[in-house]
């Protein structure tokens, strides 16, 4: 039982982590970008290259893994966020985002191949551990340190004042003289940023898998919708949720319908309270 | 702007019917049964894009899981036609109807979301049915699959059959011509481009939207049961995700709010990997790459690429507005009573 309930929280805590890194690019774009996890994807594939194949030392392996998530949010902004806002037309930026989601997605299959390949070990632990075990506890405190470490950059430092003002009102912040297209990049390089870290951090329990990505956009969108959309704390307790969920079904009923019970979750919260448990009523746009 | 209308043009309506000729004689000059093949296989995600044509390139609802809805025709086929022995004519009738219910039950409640939370409703949908596909195995045969049986005769043979997904092509194409030229495809184009605006002219917003998006249903689930008989066997690696958006760029690239140009952004996407080798190995990186750059750079389609052109290269007539004082009414107003 300790087993079941330590593996929901791991597998809650990376969702929680995808809608974490929702939560920093809606900020300052009001996007939601499908990419989202597929930087984490990125960041556990590249992880495990250069801690295994090429033979680095982990904490290497996690700049490397950090930069590459951080390349590809730079990326992203430049080749599908930013002209297509300029455009300022509603749904086009679903379909870039979709677009280059599909060809980081094809393009690691290619170079990567299409079967999930082991993580490395990062610590010297016996697998004998259990619950203990590092693929466990590995992404709930990577988690809850970035839960903790965006707080105190939108609270203590000038830019993330910055991310906030964008988020409330950009026209007005770019009135009163922030460069908001600067912010938006670099928001944009920051979740690229965390998303390579949460893939770095949980890919022992995901494994370098090509096609995480998509799974991944979904259930940190769910976990987002749940806990509400622009509230951080609200994407931890929405992520936990879905993951201690996902764990228990798979231990009563089996792990055939996983995808079936985490839509019905979204489905009951968007219907008896469609902001999400924490959001705020104006943020979702209607 | 407006839909296509009767009165086209001369040189279009020579194309087009120069179109269905080819499209008629097509078994007699095919090369050989694998281009009769993608010649069915073209009509069949026809079939399927047509509808989804009135949903993503009129009403403008991004549904990225109508994948989900061709697999349960596909199923709904394979298991009726094939295990339980019914005539495949009803079996296509029902996977039609299976479809357009499934439709029904998903748009619902999603068609009442914003636009990213309904594409990833949808995307959910796609997905959940792969889930039960392969979780039911007594039903569907799990990851092993189902054969897709054959029409009866006269359509056993790929002429035959050819003929027959073309005259179902033929049929879903006039249905969602007559939607789209009359009053009900500019209220969904109303739909697209300002929900708001088509609410306060009366366009009555969510079952105006739930009747196409039943509609996409309906032709999914014919389309899925033709697939199904046209591959032969279905395995759920069949409906991947990325057939899903091989649809969408098939639409998005011919252009929004038209009818011909998602029907040749479907022919020339399902036989150019087939044609040219080096892009079916980089296969749906392609899709991807094209559906980027027609994003970024003609957002309205190729198609309004060629009007674009056209316009520019045509010769302007000179206009003849004289502007003249319009004497009898000044004096009216001008003597009226004060």
């Amino acid at each position: 039982m300790l087993t079941v309930i330590v593996s929901g929280l791991a597998i809650g805590m990376l969702f929680a982590a995808v809608a974490l890194v929702y939560n920093v690019m809606f900020s300052t774009s009001k996007v939601l970008s499908v990419t989202t996890g597929h930087i984490a994807m990125l960041g556990g594939v590249f992880g495990a290259y250069f801690v295994a194949t090429l033979h680095w030392h982990w904490a290497l392996g996690l700049l490397g893994a950090v930069a590459v998530g951080a390349a590809f949010g730079w990326a992203t902004e430049l080749l599908a966020i930013r002209r297509v806002l300029n455009r300022s037309d509603e749904h086009l930026w679903l379909l870039s985002t979709l677009a280059l989601a599909t060809m980081v997605q094809q393009g690691v299959g290619l170079w990567w191949g299409t079967e999930p390949k082991p993580f490395p070990r990062l610590i010297t632990q016996d697998f004998s551990a259990g619950a203990l075990d590092q693929k466990f506890w590995l992404p709930i405190l990577m988690a809850a340190l970035m839960a903790i470490g965006l707080e105190l950059f939108y609270r203590r430092t000038m830019y993330g004042k910055l991310f906030l003002a964008m988020s409330e009102d950009a026209f007005a912040a770019r009135a009163r003289g922030v460069s908001t297209d600067r912010i938006r990049v670099l928001s944009y390089v920051l979740s690229g940023a965390l998303g390579g870290l949460a893939g770095f951090a949980a890919g022992q329990l995901t494994f370098a898998y090509f096609a995480l990505g998509l799974s991944l956009t979904l259930n940190g969108f769910i976990a987002l919708a749940v806990g509400g959309l622009g509230s951080n704390i609200g994407a931890l307790i929405g992520g936990v949720l879905l993951g201690l969920l996902n764990a228990f079904a798979s231990h009563w009923f089996g792990g055939e319908y996983q995808q079936t019970i985490a839509v019905g979750l979204l489905m009951i919260v968007l219907l008896v309270k469609p902001e999400g448990l924490l959001g705020s009523k104006n943020v979702r746009p209607v | 702007m407006s839909g296509p209308t009767l009165g086209m043009p001369a040189p279009k309506l020579a194309a087009l019917l120069f179109g269905a000729l080819l499209a008629a004689t097509l078994p007699f000059w095919a090369g050989d049964q694998y281009q009769l093949h993608l010649a069915a296989l073209i009509c069949v995600y026809w079939i399927l894009i047509a509808g989804l044509n009135l949903v993503v390139g009129f009403t403008g609802q991004l549904s990225i899981g109508h994948v989900g809805l061709l697999a349960i025709g596909a199923y709904a086929f394979a298991i009726l036609a094939g295990k339980s022995g019914w005539h495949p004519a009803l079996a296509v009738a029902a996977a039609g109807a299976l479809g357009g219910l499934c439709g029904l039950g998903l748009g619902l409640p999603s068609l009442r979301l914003p636009g990213f939370y309904f594409a990833m409703a949808t995307m959910a949908f796609a997905l959940i049915v792969n889930e039960i596909v392969l979780a039911q195995v007594n039903l569907t045969g799990g990851g092993v699959g189902l054969p897709g049986p054959l029409f009866p005769p006269p359509f056993d043979t790929p002429k035959g059959f050819y003929y027959l997904v073309a005259a179902l092509a033929l049929a879903v194409t006039l249905l969602t011509w007559n939607i789209a030229r009359r009053l009900w495809g500019l209220g969904l184009m109303a739909i697209r481009d300002n929900p708001v605006t088509a609410q306060a002219v009366g366009v009555p917003l969510l079952r105006a939207k739930l009747t196409v998006f039943v509609f996409s249903g309906i032709t999914a689930g014919v389309a899925g049961a033709v697939f199904a008989s046209l591959q032969s066997y279905i395995t759920p690696d069949t409906f991947v995700f990325e057939l899903s958006l091989f649809f969408f760029v098939c639409i998005i690239i011919g252009g929004r709010g038209s009818l011909i140009g998602p029907f040749l952004g479907t022919v020339v996407l399902t036989a150019l990997p087939e044609l040219v080798a080096p892009l079916a190995k980089l296969g749906n990186f392609f899709y991807g790459l094209l559906l980027l750059v027609v994003v970024l750079v003609v957002p309205e389609g190729i198609g309004r690429m060629f009007e674009l052109l056209a316009e520019r290269w045509r010769p302007k007539l000179a206009a003849h507005d004289e502007v003249a004082p319009d004497l009898a009414r000044l004096k009216r107003a001008l003597g009226g009573p004060r």
